[in-house]
């Protein structure tokens, strides 16, 4: 029953009082966006081109006088938590520099307007500690109009978590401020040629962590989670029958093959309520989509036109599955309901198109679009209106999109580093661009749902 | 390993080309599945164990080796060879139908191969589809030599897309020899 890679436990020690020196009432812990802090919940621009709260965020106190491995976690936890609030798009964060030229006195009514006179909204105050051989995170982020803490909580848990507290403690100030559950505690599934063989690996959403999955020494290749988080689909070559079908156990590592009959079976995609999956298969030179039961059975043919019909991609609501075909001379991009029928296509510009990717919302639809001959830009479709943007242009060849499970990143690969890496841009917009991976050519990001 | 020399191997001749591939070839194993070219008609008990010194194993008959001493003579002499595709296609040209009339020929002389027929790609389609084309290319290779009269049950495909270059630069004199299917012995088949 118990897992080998144990899911670790963070305590969460509940909210916290009022911050020393505030008036008025602390808001509950985990609040009803509906009903409470109206007045302060952020509404992202569309596009969110502009940080909209100015965050004052002073310097963790004491974390210098932690020695050994206890002082590495406090620290660890402190970058972490910075990292996080910056990477959310949601705050300009005013650090320990800026924050260097006001005479603070410790006392949050006095101290407020001090804060208020760089432009800062809010406050975070936290404090790490040590409890024995755990690590304490007390953390209130405070309005600095009204002093009230808005959203206040105590984590403790061993030095090992330092990074996944600052996490869940990052994802609750999202979820307060948009509504919208941060992705701090997500991860990302990719395929590395780092040992020598193209493997699968997973990475936290931050690139940190990065670890084998597959230990195949093959090919393998186009990781799909599934909608709960357990179980990772993917390619390899290692039976030697051609490219086949695999089935990963994220927790226990454990594989099992999912489907291996005929000469090829590609590009699978878990449907949502991990119940089936949706692959390509050759039938001799004709390439079709085919579904199976998880447990590989009940393989059923979707599609039917001559020539190429692959890369399937369910809709979150998994009513619908998205795909490539070459049934009008060029790959582009269809829809068709996930029985096969009602197939319509999407894409009109651009003479090659691929990789299609869904939104959580299931409003738009990431892919690869080639914009020359000799490369790709990751493009997002409207599925309203059928108009299809581009969020990158001229850098590199980018390929693989996949959104986070808030819509707001998409995860792709890029050449515009030298090699092929994995980068991070934000779905609205193409900006913020971070790079995530560095060792050996890495490629095909998949974006894992929220944890359970 | 098993590796016995073959005793009636001085007798294959052919003494230029075992020549000229003995430096890399390994010792010929036996065939023990079945027949071989040379003398179809002596079951592969009757070989003879002895010992022999190694100079005799220059003299082998060039198929009777294991699979990639096979594979490194047709290379060598420019059999079975590669055919290639035009940009993001998996048609057959005029020149490769060529190519596959030959290597058809040489599969309906040689009936003990059995055969793996590679598709391949450039890089500059998506990793994907990719898939998908290497395996039509390599499917239009194995239709039009199986029409040729080369037995279904002997040419398998199997499709790398873009994963297996055999030539890493980003231009067209790189990309157009990696769009190709390759064929490779894979086996013997007990036939003749």
């Amino acid at each position: 029953m118990r897992a080998s890679h144990p899911i670790p436990a963070i305590a969460i020690l509940g909210a916290l009082a009022a911050a020393p020196g505030a008036v008025g009432q602390a808001p509950p812990a985990s609040p009803d966006p509906a009903s409470q802090g109206r007045d302060i919940t952020v509404v992202l621009p569309e596009g969110n081109q502009l940080p909209v709260v100015q965050l004052a965020f002073p310097e963790v106190p004491d974390l210098a006088a932690l020695a050994g491995t206890a002082g590495n976690a406090a620290r660890e936890l402190e970058r972490t938590l910075r990292a996080d609030l910056d990477r959310t798009g949601i705050f300009e964060i005013l650090g320990p520099e800026e924050l260097a030229v006001l005479e603070l006195s410790g006392d949050l009514e006095r101290d407020a307007d001090q804060y208020r006179s760089l432009g800062a909204a809010m406050l975070l105050q936290s404090e790490v500690k040590l409890e024995g051989d755990r690590i304490v995170l007390e953390g209130r982020l405070i309005d600095l109009a009204s002093r009230q803490t808005i959203v206040g909580k105590r984590y403790r848990g061993t030095f090992d978590l330092a990074r996944r507290i600052a996490h869940t403690f990052a994802d609750e100030i999202v979820l307060f401020l948009t509504s919208k559950r941060g992705i701090a505690l997500t991860s990302i599934a990719f395929v590395s040629d780092r040992d020598g063989n193209k493997e699968i690996y997973l990475m936290d959403y931050d690139g940190h962590d990065q670890r084998k999955v597959s230990g195949h020494k093959s090919i393998s290749m186009s990781p799909s989670w599934s909608g709960a988080g357990d179980t990772l689909a993917y390619v390899s070559y290692f039976g030697g029958g051609g490219p086949a079908l695999y089935l990963a156990d994220v927790a226990s590592g454990r594989k099992s093959p999912l489907v291996t009959e005929g000469s090829l079976n590609v590009s699978p995609s878990f449907s949502p309520d991990g119940r089936r999956v949706a692959f390509a298969r050759a039938l001799g030179a004709n390439i079709e989509i085919f579904v199976c039961l998880r447990d590989g059975s009940g393989v059923r043919r979707l599609t039917n036109s001559p020539g190429i019909d692959t890369n399937p991609a369910w809709s979150p609501n998994g009513q619908e599955l998205a795909f490539t075909s070459s049934r009008a001379g060029s790959p582009q991009l269809y829809v068709m309901d996930a029985e096969g029928a009602n197939v319509r296509r999407v894409t009109f510009q651009g003479e090659y198109n691929d990789g299609a990717a869904w939104s959580a919302d299931g409003t738009r639809i990431a892919f690869a679009t080639r914009a020359e001959r000799n490369r790709f830009d990751i493009a997002v479709l409207d599925l309203v209106t059928l108009a299809a943007q581009k969020l990158t242009d001229g850098s590199g060849s980018n390929e693989s999109p996949s959104f986070s499970p808030d819509g707001r990143r998409i995860a792709f690969s890029s050449t515009r580093a030298g090699g092929t890496q994995i980068f991070l841009l934000d779905s609205r917009t193409g900006g913020r661009v971070e790079q995530l991976t560095f060792q050996g050519s890495n490629s095909g990001p998949d974006w894992s749902p929220y944890p359970r | 390993m098993n590796r016995r020399p073959l005793a009636w191997s001085a007798a294959l001749a052919l003494t230029l080309l075992a020549t000229a591939c003995a430096k890399k070839t390994p010792p010929p194993q036996p065939d023990l599945g079945g027949t071989t070219v040379a003398k179809p008609s002596q079951p592969a008990e009757d070989v003879a164990p002895k010992p022999r010194p190694e100079v005799s194993d220059q003299t082998q008959d060039p198929l009777a080796g294991d699979i990639a001493a096979v594979n490194e003579y047709l290379q060598k002499n420019g059999l079975l060879g590669d055919i290639y595709f035009e940009f993001d296609k998996a048609d057959l040209t005029e020149e490769s139908r060529a190519r596959l009339a030959r290597n058809a020929e040489w599969l309906r002389s040689n009936p003990q191969f059995s055969v793996t027929i590679e598709g391949h790609c450039d890089e500059r389609g998506t990793n994907e589809y990719n898939l998908a084309l290497g395996e039509r290319r390599a499917s239009a290779a194995r239709d039009y030599v199986a029409s040729l009269g080369v037995a279904g049950p002997r040419l398998r495909t199997i499709s790398y897309g873009e994963e297996r270059p055999k030539c890493t630069q980003s231009d067209e004199s790189c990309w157009s020899i990696n769009r190709r299917a390759t064929f490779l012995v894979t086996g013997r088949t007990n036939v003749g």
